[in-house]
């Protein structure tokens, strides 16, 4: 009796297994009519995921290496839902095990030996977390941390000269502008829009708030990502004409208005409340512009501006996620962004045509109208690529900060057990999806990888838990190769599902994962046009 | 008449005459009398006073306009943040003297620690006139009435004294949004109850004495007897605490500004100044140290002068 219960339960139990197998995960749309460039994702194999897509996405590799689209098990998601302890406690593949987040003060991660790739040489990862500059380089001087990330400008030439520190420059192409909201006046007047860029001295921000290396911005996209200044280059100073045109636009006392920024360092603005200060000396002398500075909290700044509810000026940034134009131009300038207020089809047209075109070469001209339609239209001014840096101690072997993403730890080699990382300030979640803060992201990923990563020294796309995603002719399908023997932190095993099932949760509304930490999955949302079902 | 009485009454007399012949001191000019006569006093004074000069003349003193960017409007370039330049301690006489240094935004920091004087007494003076103004007001009504008007007023303020006080003006600040008006408010809201029970406290002994009685029983009317009888008699204390006031005001003011909530920028407002280098205090030390020495020698300067103005005030404390 007993014999036949056992019988029983191992068939039933072989069947199950063998049903999870073979029905592949997958996820798709309806249709396209919902506007994202996301049909399906599909495990077409155990160790092979395709990517069918609405319309061409020749970005394709370049996002896939992008951190919210990390894998974890599929187990775990459905365990959690992907919320609740997903939040604080990520399941990944990658080099390090997170250990601990003691809130407040650290992360501590423990070396994962059953990692694919290199492994780590040391045991620990420590990371810690301060807000202001000074206070990071007086840990890094007396040894208490390995590296930090952002050091102030004031600071380069004191860590250059210093023979206990590295000075490591960081090489993310980035952006400062300072916005408008063409929703309230006066910003409506595109006159008054063009005045503001005549009448705004970049070349005097750059060289005397900026570090060295930094540029003047002649587009929006910086120089160094293919197609980024295509097109004219932007105004030149000019007060007088400003001063005209302002008139001509019926202020010719100027006005009062406000700049609005957030106390948060960025490599594309290093001191803002000084900067800001900058801006409204400039407005007022060049101007006659009369505008109060206004400093909001972090979270509450960004909410406010990307959904264009900021009445006066702001002063925001980009740094590139990826190396493609299309994520500083299309993330911008698209149809569904509110930022600058009125969204312009003269922008959005060509860059919806253009991101759809693998050949660099073939887009140029579309990329060179876009261009030159922003210069038209002012939706905001740029002014700076902003240099930045990190610093570590001398005795840190391979200390690096990469062009795009944190640096990779596992390479790094501190010579001792135990390696302590200091940023600017501690995550918001450790569920990278649903994250866009880069102090998470770059917590995240420690522990999770995605299909494909960045190089440690420039944007070329690298394999990571697929050995490659290769595209059809017109860029609308992606097949991406899993690489076998891959391990999670919890001993389960990578395969096909754990990809579609960490992709459905962001990117498919409708999904039972969909949750995260605000449940908006922007960058799923933002790099796909939209979220489906 | 005994011969006690001829005594007393002698006496009395050779008293009376002492008196007549005696010059009628007033009680400011005997207290400034004492004041003087004690160093701490002293020293307050002459600093209270120097503070005064420099804000009445500083257009004269101040070598530059304290919001002047003088990005490209010196001869030599200007480093952001340059340390101080004295052409008397050997700096070089090309270079234009820039005694306190250079702020983050290549503006002359003397010129705004001098045009900072200014702002700091007004705020000093405005913030504890409003504080006694309100607060004499209140503690006066609740003593010279007593009874429910008693009751609700010191409650109201014990409400207030509840809070940490410069918890509650940044809380105050908060909800009115930042600004040195608002900042000037909020402070004066936390300090007020300090006033108004002091007066009440002294409304109540002065109420009961025979000269206030003496008026009532000549038929004073109510106000009559609260503004000419018991408030001119109850001020000393409050005079005392007005001065170390302002000090304290000075101070949360400074306070207020450094967390961003106060003077707004470019304002040259010592607590501004020292909030937006605050990170630079060991690359560019001369931000920190100037605002933090002006702040600091401004409220010494009106504690002494209220130390000293207690001692001599008290009619125990005689020379």
């Amino acid at each position: 009796m007993i014999n036949k219960k056992l019988a029983l339960g191992l068939i039933s139990s072989i069947f199950l297994l063998a049903s999870s197998v073979s029905a592949g995960e997958s996820v798709s749309a309806k249709d396209c009519s919902y506007g994202g460039k996301v049909k399906s994702i599909e495990a077409t194999g155990d160790l092979e995921v395709t990517f069918t897509m609405c319309k061409p996405d020749p970005a394709f590799r370049a996002k896939a290496a992008f951190t919210p689209f990390s894998i974890q098990p599929k187990e775990y998601l459905d365990s959690t839902g992907g919320g609740g302890s997903i939040l604080e406690n990520p399941i990944g593949t990658g080099p390090w095990k997170l250990e601990k987040w003691n809130r407040g003060d650290s992360i501590i991660y423990t070396r994962f030996d059953d990692y694919w790739g290199k492994k780590p040489s040391f045991e620990k990862l420590v990371v810690r977390w301060a807000a202001d500059g000074a206070g990071r380089l007086i840990e890094l001087r007396s040894g208490t941390v390995d590296q930090i990330t952002n050091l102030s400008p004031d600071d380069f030439d004191s860590v250059k000269s210093d023979s206990n520190l590295t000075f490591i420059p960081v090489a993310n192409p980035n952006t400062l502008y300072l916005a408008m909201t063409s929703t309230f006046k006066p910003f409506d007047d595109p006159r008054v829009r063009k005045a503001i860029a005549l009448g705004i001295d970049r070349s005097r921000i750059v060289d005397n708030y900026f570090p060295l290396g930094s540029e003047v911005a002649s587009h929006f996209t910086p120089c160094s990502i293919a197609n980024g200044c295509a097109g004219d280059s932007w105004y030149d100073f000019d007060p007088d004409a400003a001063k005209a045109l302002l008139a001509e636009a019926g202020f010719p006392d100027g006005f009062k208005s406000k700049i609005y920024y957030r106390d948060v360092f960025r490599g594309y603005l290093p001191e803002p409340g000084i900067v800001a200060v900058e801006f409204q000396s400039q407005l007022k002398d060049n101007l006659g512009i009369d505008v109060e500075v206004v400093v909001m909290e972090s979270g509450e700044f960004i909410d406010e501006s990307t959904n264009g509810r900021l009445d006066g000026f702001y002063l925001l940034g980009w740094g590139a996620d990826y190396p493609h134009v299309t994520n500083f131009l299309d993330f911008h300038f698209s149809a569904s962004n509110p930022q600058y207020g009125d969204v312009h089809e003269d922008i959005y047209g060509l860059l919806e045509v253009a991101s759809t075109i693998a050949n660099e070469d073939t887009a140029r001209p579309l990329y060179t109208a876009a261009n030159n339609a922003i210069k038209r239209i002012v939706p905001m001014v740029p002014i700076a690529h902003g240099a930045s840096a990190s610093a570590a101690l001398n005795t840190v072997k391979n200390a690096h900060f990469r062009p795009f993403g944190a640096p990779l730890f596992h390479h790094t080699d501190p010579g001792k057990d135990t390696f302590v990382f200091m940023q600017n300030a501690e995550p918001i979640s450790m569920y990278c999806a649903d994250e866009t803060d880069g102090e998470s992201l770059s917590v995240c990923q420690q522990v999770v990888e995605p299909l494909l990563g960045y190089a440690i020294d420039s944007g070329n796309i690298e394999s990571r838990l697929a050995t490659d995603c290769t595209g059809n002719s017109d860029a609308t399908v992606w097949t991406c190769q899993i690489r076998s023997g891959v391990k999670f932190h919890d001993g389960s095993s990578l395969d096909a599902n754990d990809v579609v099932a960490s992709w459905a949760a962001g990117i498919d509304q409708s999904n039972k994962n969909h949750k995260g930490n605000t449940g908006a999955f922007e960058y799923y949302s933002y790099l796909f046009d939209g979220l489906m079902n | 008449m005994s011969k006690l009485g001829k005594v007393s009454k002698n006496l009395s007399d050779n008293l009376d005459e002492e008196l007549l012949l005696q010059k009628p001191v007033s009680v400011w000019k005997r207290t400034i009398k004492r004041l003087l006569s004690k160093r701490s006093g002293k020293i307050g004074l002459l600093l209270i006073c120097v503070i005064f000069v420099i804000a009445i003349a500083a257009p004269i003193i101040a070598p530059y306009d304290p919001q002047e960017v003088l990005i490209g409007k010196e001869v030599v370039k200007l480093k952001k943040r340059e340390a101080p330049c004295i052409h008397v301690f050997g700096c070089d006489k090309v270079k234009p003297q820039h005694i306190m240094g250079i702020d983050g935004n290549y503006r002359d920091q003397f010129s705004r620690i001098i045009y900072g004087s200014r702002i700091s007494l007004s705020i000093g003076f405005s913030t504890v006139s409003f504080a006694v103004v309100g607060g004499v007001l209140l503690g006066a009504l609740a003593a010279f009435f007593g009874g429910w008007i008693d009751n609700i007023i010191m409650r109201m303020m014990d409400v207030i004294l509840g809070f940490p006080s410069l918890l509650l003006a940044i809380a105050i600040v908060a909800v009115l949004g930042p600004g040195i008006r608002n900042a000037l408010l909020a402070i004066a809201i936390v300090t007020l109850p300090a006033y108004a029970r002091l007066t009440r406290a002294s409304v109540l002994t002065v109420k009961e004495l025979d000269y206030v009685k003496a008026s009532l029983a000549l038929g004073a009317s109510p106000t009559r007897l609260l503004l000419f009888r018991i408030l001119p008699n109850s001020l000393t204390p409050i005079v005392v605490l007005a001065t170390l006031g302002i000090a304290t005001a000075i101070l949360d003011a400074a306070g207020l500004s450094f967390l961003g909530l106060g003077a707004q920028p470019p304002t040259p407002e010592w607590g501004t100044m020292l909030g937006s280098e605050r990170n630079q205090v060991f690359s560019a030390p001369h931000l920190v140290f100037f605002p933090g020495i002006a702040i600091m020698i401004t409220v010494l300067a009106f504690n002494l002068f209220g130390d000293g103005l207690r001692d001599a005030l008290d009619p125990r404390l005689n020379d």
